[in-house]
């Protein structure tokens, strides 16, 4: 049990080895950072973190140590008397803000990272307000070539090393490294060997300044106008923590949330760069209907959802017996249950396929080097598995119906000679009408090829609920739009059980609802949908589930299983 | 005969209408300069023809009538107001009269529409009041809150003042010894100037003038109307030509109250040396409407000074003050015919009421009044 | 807090004597100022043929000014949209073209809607760089609400009909932040 004096206050910081930055923080005292970050090592170059540091002795006495040191790098032990705000720490950190911003342009109105910027924040908390530099500013030239969606404004760079560090450390990469010495050093790649490795993004964040910009970003809202939504990315079945950057229901930026049960500090350049879709034109707002038996007619008309809804509800009560509805695993787990007992409750011979699970390539785990071979223990890993909820809703179909009938048997069922009718709930059938849910991201490209289309056109009434137009739109008599993962509330559950909270950002269009919406609305329940109570109602239904009880899932998420 | 009246009847009535219109204009215009500002100088020479324009712009408006309103009632309302108005003319004598006791003033013209009528006053302090029907039944018909309390007030004060209105010129009706306002006129021509009524009923002249400001809505006793609390008071619900027959109605009722404050105490037509008995008509005429006119720029010139009166104050002023003092100044009168006395013993007597009455206003309050405040 | 007994002063109301009482001196002298006052000359501002004479600090119109070189000095920082409290301010940014050798970033749209703007320059105070300024234009008329929506070129065109006129704003200093558009000294 240790116990470190922070300004006088004594902390308990148990067996943890912990840097006094962070020891400094358990007490709620703040030290001033650039160059140390949690998931880096420490450098200790950027000097912002200079504390008076001394020993207390069993007998009571305190010896300081007679200069002021980086906090970062000094390692909190028992008895480690720590002083943030005597004159004299106030005074090296200003100094050293000084120092940091000598050869800073101070172009804050142009500079993407006014607003988040720490060089911003800790003159204002921890510096002084006027430069006393009197010579001509270094003024480097920028680099926009430095990763295909980096750019790097040389001038207003403070040398933290922190994207240096994590090309090395993390992604293993290392692009990055810091060229020439002294006042002139620069961050600099190799000629013609740009930082396009897949976590190259996070430099970005990393970057306590505005020297490295994302290239999407760049110049596009000032981030005083962002509103940030906590959320869960939907690219793969990591599932990483995120924050959603949003204006006026346009999202503008994906950043990285800090989740230790989840994915860590960082996110991959999929999904930070993968939301242009959200934001679509072309994306189905409000419902489309094509007149019955005019199936070939590609003249869809959009209609109320007054009118569809009832319409489908109607349509599907008919075909209840022979109804096959294929479950996405990009809806989350409120809408899967919410699908799955509508389904089910038309008729338990209904029956429910998993939806296709895109699986592109292998896993990918870093660091690793230039060749591919991993570096280290693993920081980081970009799943094959490109659908956030392949768990959530396996388990879902597993309480209704049993068992998990994947995508392929549905196209096999649909080719098969099975009876169209007949009674018993085990009983298979061929699928006379088909509810298919899909919302998966352009990304992925044609999810189903030709002949799986050609197979699935041969159902008499085919719903399909998608985000925009594709092939299988284009045949379906009912085409309902769908909504992204930045559009609804709900949880997902990853590859390792953790079921995590997502929250809308934007609304889906002027006319749009969400999937659980629709599904509410189809299963005559009125109002809203308000998911934490569809998942306290699943979560008692469902044992798999039964954690959900708590019903706000928090920042981290709940472990399931 | 018959047609010079029906002709008289014709320019009279368009020379009022006239008149009205050229008032608001004169109106504005003083009132702008009263306030260091220019006044209407857009249409026309020195705005003269803003009056056509503001003619023009009654005229084509749209005809609205709320629908909560009283239809009937709601149209009907101007009209009474401005026919009333307009109907006190008939006796009200506007140029040269003759003496009406000679044989031949019937078969003369004269310009009066009705002739010699002996109950003169009486006919149009009775039609006059009934101008107040037009604005209670206007606000009224409105069926609008404000237009409603604009119509009440209307009603109270017109009421009260119409004491204090009609006790005043009781003196000056009797020491003529008539109703009829061309023998009143008559007998101050006659007489020369020393026998203009304000000589002897100083304080009977401001008295009506004060009365006729109540009679008349006009400011510091605009009440009906006040913007600031009633919006528009009993017209708020009006436009177009139903509002300019209220407007002309007022204006119509101010020239008439002008007449007669000249004729009952400044001599009618007669001005010495320029205007005496036996001179030309058209002297008197100029001299008569020059007369009235003052009164009107005086109208005008306290309407832009003296701030209104409080609904309390105004009641007050009428019960109080008014017609006590009109009381009394008619007793004065009825000592001074009684025992023959010279009526120059007037003249003081009336000073002597108002500074008695002052006398007794600057007394301090006694704390159980219900005006000390 | 109530107010201490010593900073109290009673007035009493002031006791009518005669004369006051008798209210007709107060009138003749209320007469007599408002006949005064007719003639006086009028102090009338005969608006479309004359023209007021406005002070440089005049809020109006805005103008967007121009750099040495003839560019748009605005750095698209945002600042006055951020500052409008009318939300008037509708800005688009955009790299600066490459030909701008000392410049990252430009507005490539730059809308206010004179209709919606209070003109209460917060704009102009916000701006790090002085390109955004109130002219003492007043008198802006449009028949449409699309006409009155100002964009760039029409906030240029109004620096270049008012930039070295007796009216140009006083403001217009060069800032110690117009770092991105001052040419290098």
């Amino acid at each position: 049990m240790a116990v470190v004096l922070i300004n006088d206050k004594p902390v308990d910081i148990g067996n943890e080895r912990l840097n006094l930055v962070q020891a400094a923080a358990k007490a709620g005292v703040f030290i001033p950072h650039y160059c140390w970050h949690p998931a880096l090592s420490v450098v200790a170059s950027c000097r912002m973190c200079l504390v008076e540091v001394g020993d207390k002795k069993p007998d009571g006495t305190v010896a300081m140590q007679p200069r002021v040191v980086p906090a970062c790098q000094t390692p909190a032990k028992d008895g480690t008397v720590c002083i943030t705000n005597s004159e004299k720490a106030k005074f090296s950190q200003a100094r050293t803000l000084e120092g940091l911003l000598l050869n800073h342009p101070l172009d804050c109105p142009v500079c993407d990272k006014a607003g988040e910027c720490m060089l911003q924040d800790y003159s204002y908390r921890f510096g002084k307000a006027q430069s006393r530099m009197i010579d001509p500013k270094n003024r480097p030239a920028n680099k926009p070539d430095i990763g295909e969606h980096l750019s790097l404004f040389t001038d207003r760079c403070i040398m933290c090393s922190r994207c240096v560090r994590f090309t090395r450390e993390i992604s293993g990469s290392a692009e990055l490294q810091v060229i020439n010495r002294g006042h002139h050093s620069e961050i600099d790649i190799f000629p013609g060997d740009p930082v396009n490795n897949p976590l190259a993004g996070n430099v970005v964040d990393l970057c306590p300044v505005g020297a490295l910009a994302n290239k999407e970003f760049l110049y596009k809202q000032r981030v005083w106008f962002l509103k940030s939504q906590k959320s869960v990315c939907a690219g793969c079945s990591t599932g990483c923590s995120i924050h959603i950057d949003h204006n006026k229901d346009i999202v503008y930026r994906i950043r990285p949330r800090e989740n230790p049960q989840a994915q860590g500090y960082f996110i991959c350049d999929e999904g930070r760069f993968d939301f242009p879709y959200i934001n679509g034109k072309e994306r189905f707002d409000r419902p489309l209907v094509k007149p019955a038996g005019e199936r070939s007619e590609p003249a869809e008309s959009a209609v109320a959802w007054e009118t569809a809804l009832p319409d489908i509800r109607d349509v599907l009560k008919k075909s209840a017996s022979a109804l096959a509805a294929v479950v996405s695993p990009m809806l989350t787990v409120e809408e899967a249950y919410l699908f799955a007992k509508l389904i089910k409750g038309f008729s338990p011979q209904a029956t429910l396929y998993l939806g296709w699970v895109p699986n592109v390539g292998k896993d990918e785990s870093f660091p690793r080097d230039r060749k591919g071979n991993p570096v280290g223990p693993v920081q980081f890993t970009i799943r094959a598995e490109k659908c956030p909820n392949r768990r959530g809703v396996e388990e879902v179909l597993k309480h209704f119906q049993g068992e998990v009938l994947g995508f392929d048997r549905l196209i096999a069922d649909i080719s098969s000679p099975l009876p169209t009718g007949g009674e018993g709930a085990g009983v298979r059938r061929r699928p006379q009408a088909l509810y298919l849910t899909a919302g998966y991201p352009p990304r992925l490209g044609a999810w189903l090829n030709d002949e799986q289309t050609k197979t699935l056109s041969t159902i008499p009434l085919l719903i399909v609920q998608d985000l925009a137009p594709t092939p299988i739109t284009q045949t379906a008599r009912y085409v309902l739009p769908a909504a992204t993962f930045a559009e609804k509330d709900g949880c997902f559950v990853n590859h390792a059980n953790l079921a995590q909270q997502i929250r809308w950002a934007v609304r889906p269009g002027t006319m749009g609802r969400t999937d659980g919406q629709i599904f509410l609305s189809l299963l005559g329940r009125r109002g809203l949908i308000q998911a934490t109570k569809i998942r306290q109602e699943l979560a008692a239904e469902i044992p798999f589930f039964a954690p959900l009880a708590v019903g706000d899932l928090g920042e981290f998420g709940v472990k399931l299983g | 005969m018959l047609i010079s009246t029906i002709l008289t009847i014709l320019i009279i009535f368009g020379a009022l209408q006239a008149l009205a219109g050229g008032l608001v204009y004169v109106e504005r215009k003083i009132c702008a300069f009263m306030q260091n500002r220019i006044g209407p100088n857009r249409v026309g020479p020195v705005g003269l023809l803003q009056i056509l324009a503001d003619g023009l712009k009654f005229i084509m408006k749209e005809e609205f009538v709320p629908h909560y309103a009283d239809k009937s009632v709601f149209i009907i309302a101007p009209a009474i107001g401005l026919v009333c108005a307009m109907l006190c003319f008939a006796v009200v004598p506007f140029g040269a009269t003759d003496n009406p006791a000679d044989a031949d003033y019937i078969t003369h013209y004269q310009f009066i529409i009705a002739k010699n009528v002996d109950i003169g006053i009486l006919f149009i302090f009775a039609v006059s009041s009934l101008t107040v029907y037009g604005i209670i039944l206007g606000g009224w018909a409105s069926n609008n809150k404000y237009s409603l309390i604009g119509g009440l007030r209307s009603s109270a004060q017109i009421i009260s003042y119409e004491i204090p209105l009609g006790l005043s010129i009781l003196g000056v009706v009797l020491m003529t010894g008539s109703l009829n306002l061309e023998r009143i006129i008559w007998k101050q021509a006659s007489g020369g100037i020393l026998e203009w009524n304000i000589w002897f009923q100083p304080l009977a002249f401001l008295l009506f003038m004060i009365s006729s400001f109540a009679e008349c809505n006009r400011l510091p006793f605009d009440l009906p109307e006040t913007e600031q609390e009633l919006v528009g008071g009993y017209h708020t619900e009006y436009n177009g030509m139903k509002l300019a027959f209220f407007f002309l109605g007022e204006y119509t009722h101010m020239v008439t109250s002008c007449f007669l404050m000249v004729i009952l105490f400044f001599g009618g037509w007669h001005f010495p040396f320029i205007a005496e008995a036996d001179m030309w008509w058209g002297l008197k005429l100029i001299v008569f409407v020059a007369k009235m006119a003052l009164f009107i720029v005086f109208y005008m010139l306290v309407r832009w000074t003296i701030p209104r009166f409080r609904f309390d104050q105004l009641m007050s002023l009428a019960w109080k003050v008014l017609i006590p003092m009109t009381l009394l100044n008619l007793v004065a009168v009825m000592f001074v015919k009684e025992y023959g006395i010279t009526p120059w013993v007037l003249l003081p007597v009336s000073l002597g009421i108002l500074v008695g009455a002052g006398l007794i206003a600057s007394q301090p309050e006694s704390k159980e009044s219900p005006l000390a405040a | 807090m109530p107010i201490a007994e010593s900073e109290v002063r009673w007035v009493k109301a002031p006791t009518l004597g005669l004369l006051d009482r008798l209210y007709i001196p107060a009138i003749i002298e209320g007469l007599g100022t408002t006949i005064k006052h007719i003639f006086q000359p009028p102090v009338t501002q005969q608006f479309p043929e004359e023209r007021p004479d406005l002070p440089a600090n005049y809020r109006g119109l805005h103008r967007l000014n121009r750099d040495t070189e003839g560019r748009v000095k605005c750095v698209a920082c945002y600042m006055c949209s951020t500052a409008c409290p009318a939300h008037c301010i509708d800005i688009v940014a955009a790299p600066a073209p490459a030909e701008w050798k000392d410049r990252e970033k430009y507005p490539e749209m730059f809308v206010i809607d004179e209709l919606r703007c209070i003109y209460c320059g917060m704009c102009e105070q916000a701006c790090p760089c002085d390109a955004i300024e109130l002219t003492s234009m007043f008198d802006l008329t449009g028949l449409t609400r699309e006409e009155m929506m100002f964009d760039k070129e029409k906030l240029l065109s109004v620096f270049d009909q008012t930039a070295g006129t007796e009216k140009d704003p006083i403001r217009t200093k060069a800032g110690a932040l117009s770092c991105a558009s001052e040419p290098a000294k």
